[in-house]
């Protein structure tokens, strides 16, 4: 952070950021949220003005979206311009503007490549015999380094770039970070692929059959996309109970 | 009784993870899957039931305002089905049952989040403590909303295993196989949304023979 900007409650941010969807709604999305993220920093500034304060309140609680991990950014880009004093449209502009870029590119960097990139090797790791608790563990570990990695370091990026926070993320390239990951996570896929057929317990052991319709299976899902996923896990409940239905009748 | 409401406050917990606080993933069907049977002094059932889910859910995730399966729940509600039970269709009926009531939570996170739209004051620059109380009173209501649904997910559940748990007809690896094909699903979509079979084939094949061989050797 730049030695002449002020102390603006970076912790406090911080923590509050971890409960900035606590009151996710339709209305304003993350708006409120927000605000209540931002209130340390607001506080630090406008705390012996009530009337500025509320203000501030107010314009920071209007509606607002961004991934939950990125909106760090946000917050410490926005506290920087508070504390820059500048004029209240740009800050609203500034708002608008980076809500966009901060939701698609912590959707395709978290929701699609770390989160199932981690969830992956983790399952490998149980079809591989590892013990559950160090399944589980891996997995928390692993997740929360990059996820908690990725909350302090956009809440620096934000307190110490300001406005120029877009430049700084287009020059640092998160997209970028989620193809590199993807090659991985490809991999992990095929290995996970592998380790459900063929280990102890796994598809083999029950029969080439089961084999083989799970297969058609995968197939279904590479071919239909996501429109494929609710109608699957309704069959699969659907063929279990008539299993259950079948051993009641007979 | 005590159980239930054990049941009910890991639900309550792990939901409030899924989104309005931390998302540390502690929801996700692998931990929650885990976490609800070492409460339950059933760790191994927990995590077995918790690896099926997760294989189902792995192109499931708490995006914006979707209405996605809630997976804390499902696993906290599958668990707590399958620990009174050890017939041979108990796994895979409370995994349904999981399966089920995952979107029975993913429901009640809609109608949470149109009740938060009611709790979050339209003019928070009046009170500004307001905020604060708005926020903490959406918490509660989420961790209750997770609580109840877990709750009555499991008495549900374990209701209705409790008449097909002993007639089950089938092998115990028939009911697994059911559940392995419908996961399949899932992890093609996951090679959908990487580029498709034809622009990952190297990396896939590559991946899957080595899944092969070391599951086996390993």
């Amino acid at each position: 952070m730049s030695h002449d900007t002020p102390p603006l409650g970076a912790f406090g941010m911080l923590m509050r950021s971890l409960l900035i969807q606590g009151a996710w709604n339709y209305r304003t999305m993350l708006g409120s949220g927000f605000a209540f993220a931002l209130l340390p920093a607001l506080k630090r500034l406008y705390g012996n003005d009530p009337n500025a304060l509320a203000r501030a309140i107010e314009r920071h609680s209007e509606h607002f979206n961004a991934h939950p991990y990125l909106a760090p950014i946000a917050l410490g880009a926005i506290a920087r311009l508070e504390s820059d004093q500048v004029d209240v449209e740009t800050i609203r502009r500034f708002r608008t503007a980076v809500r966009g870029p901060l939701g698609g590119l912590g959707d395709t960097l978290v929701w699609a490549t770390w989160l199932p990139l981690v969830a992956v090797c983790s399952l490998v790791l149980y079809w591989f015999g590892v013990p559950g608790w160090g399944v589980v563990l891996a997995f928390v570990l692993v997740y929360n380094v990059g996820h908690l990695g990725l909350r302090v370091w956009g809440l620096w990026l934000g307190l110490d770039a300001g406005r120029d926070v877009g430049a700084r993320l287009t020059a640092v390239d998160l997209g970028s970070w989620a193809r590199r990951l993807q090659g991985p996570l490809v991999i992990g896929l095929g290995v996970l692929c592998g380790a459900v057929l063929s280990a102890p317990g796994g598809l083999s052991s029950i029969g080439p059959a089961w084999s083989a319709l799970a297969a058609v299976a995968f197939v279904l899902g590479l071919v239909g996309g996501h429109r494929a996923w609710r109608p699957a896990a309704m069959a699969t409940v659907g063929a279990i109970a008539f299993i259950g239905l079948w051993g009641i009748l007979s | 009784m005590t159980e239930l409401l054990r049941f009910g406050v890991l639900g309550g917990l792990l939901g409030l993870d899924g989104t309005a606080v931390g998302q540390f993933m502690m929801s996700r069907p692998l931990v929650a899957g885990w976490l609800s049977g070492w409460a339950a002094g059933a760790p191994g059932l927990g995590i077995t039931i918790g690896a099926i889910l997760e294989l189902f859910l792995l192109v499931s995730f708490p995006t914006g305002g979707a209405r996605f399966p809630e997976g804390s729940t499902a696993a906290v509600v599958a668990v707590g089905v399958a620990v009174p039970f050890d017939g041979s269709g108990a796994v895979a009926a409370s995994v349904a049952m999981g399966l089920v009531w995952g979107e029975v939570g993913g429901w009640s996170v809609t109608v949470q989040r149109r009740v938060n739209s009611r709790l979050v004051p339209t003019d928070v620059a009046s009170r500004t403590g307001s905020l604060g109380r708005a926020h903490l009173l959406a918490i509660v209501t989420d961790f209750l909303r997770g609580a109840v649904v877990s709750m009555v997910g499991v008495a549900l559940g374990r209701a209705g295993l409790g008449v097909v748990d002993a007639r089950w007809p089938v092998d115990p690896s028939v009911s697994t196989g059911v559940l392995y094909v419908g996961a399949a699903v899932s992890l093609g979509i996951l090679l959908h949304d990487l580029g498709g079979f034809r622009r990952r084939r190297i990396l896939f094949v590559l991946g899957l023979a080595f899944g092969i061989v070391g599951a086996r050797f390993l």
